[in-house]
């Protein structure tokens, strides 16, 4: 099928995704992730920790565990329809980073972006894709936030690519 | 709608974003850093027509009360959050998408990177739960509070209810500040073919 033989130009994808977007903002609301994995978090803290996870107080004031929250299966989609269209494209492999710089700057990248995403209650497509089409004030302190940090990751990132 | 079906539109609709971002190798980092560091625009052109698409698409449902947009006041901790965040997803080479779609791909840094991700929102919870900054969305007022460094809550629904000016007309304003940058982009690479 040509679908899964040829890049997709991604301004028809995201053209496709935010009307889709548009729909679940009407039903349930815009696309995020951050929720989700929060969520996720949460549910696996406490398959580790059980009730001592009471004694965290986050976790019962802002994100009590529940497993029925519609935004973590908006990840599991996500990693479930990227899967489908990788084998159905034979671009599904296995690939592990070479490198342990590799390693570490996933390390550090990912703690950066879970620390980042709790406190500004937003990841970068709830910025995006939600807040700042709706005209939210925090879409535009976001839109700064982001701005400024990729400015700041790409001369860190340049700086690693020129040794 | 129930529960459950709350959760299987949710998964529908992100199977078909994996499945389309996947297809069209689409990353929110490469369109920061790639316009930062290489001046290539392939991400940052669909990332903005997306995001002309979900302006209308938002504020005209807005101007009619309908829609379910996000509700928490906003503040300082959406620039500092986002600023780590922007470094993090640089220097991880992904962001919150792309490491599931990539980990999807059978990419092991990505899912490495998603695995951290987690460990930082826990490590967050924990400092949060010293200092209860930012306020909970439990405790917000919508209004600002300078105290906690909140501005409290606005959106085109907000703007359409204090000015008595549809919604709608403010995501049209909007709409074409983004055409313009998407103009501009436009011009920046017909410049750069020629020269």
């Amino acid at each position: 099928m040509e679908f899964f033989r040829k890049t997709l130009d991604p301004v028809i994808a995201l053209s496709v995704i935010a009307v889709l977007d548009v729909f679940l903002f009407l039903v349930l609301g815009a696309w995020t992730v951050g929720g989700g994995e929060t969520m996720m978090t949460g549910l696996a803290a406490q398959l580790v920790l059980g009730d001592d996870l009471q004694r965290i107080p986050f976790w019962s004031l802002v994100f009590p565990p529940d497993i029925s929250y519609w935004k973590i299966y908006i990840s599991l989609g996500m990693l479930f329809g990227a899967f489908v269209g990788a084998l159905l494209s034979r671009e599904f492999y296995l690939r592990f980073p070479r490198r342990l710089s590799e390693w570490v700057l996933a390390t550090i990248g990912g703690l950066l972006m879970g620390f980042g995403i709790r406190l500004a209650f937003v990841c970068n497509v709830s910025t995006f894709f939600g807040l700042t089409p709706e005209m939210n004030l925090g879409g535009y302190l976001a839109v700064s936030g982001i701005i400024a940090g990729a400015w700041v990751g790409s001369m860190i990132y340049k700086r690693i690519l020129e040794g | 709608m129930s529960v459950v079906g709350e959760c299987i539109a949710a998964f529908l609709f992100g199977s078909v974003v994996g499945l389309l971002v996947q297809r069209s190798r689409f990353c929110n980092t490469a369109a920061l850093r790639d316009a930062i560091l290489f001046k290539t625009y392939r991400n940052t052109k669909a990332l903005l027509v997306a995001m002309m698409i979900l302006t209308m698409g938002f504020t005209t449902f807005l101007t009619f009360g309908d829609g379910n947009p996000m509700h928490f006041d906003v503040g300082l901790n959406q620039v500092a959050g986002l600023f780590l965040f922007g470094i993090g997803m640089v220097l991880a080479g992904a962001c919150t998408v792309s490491t599931w779609v990539k980990s999807g791909e059978g990419n092991v840094g990505a899912m490495w990177a998603l695995l951290f991700t987690f460990v930082g929102m826990f490590l967050f919870s924990l400092l949060w739960s010293a200092n209860y900054w930012p306020p909970a969305p439990a405790s917000m007022t919508g209004e600002p509070n300078l105290e906690t460094l909140q501005l409290g809550y606005s959106n085109a629904a907000t703007l359409q209810e204090k000015y008595g000016i549809p919604a709608v007309v403010f995501g049209i304003g909007q709409t074409l500040v983004l055409l313009a940058i998407y103009r501009a982009i436009l011009r920046r690479e017909r410049h750069g073919d020629s020269g």
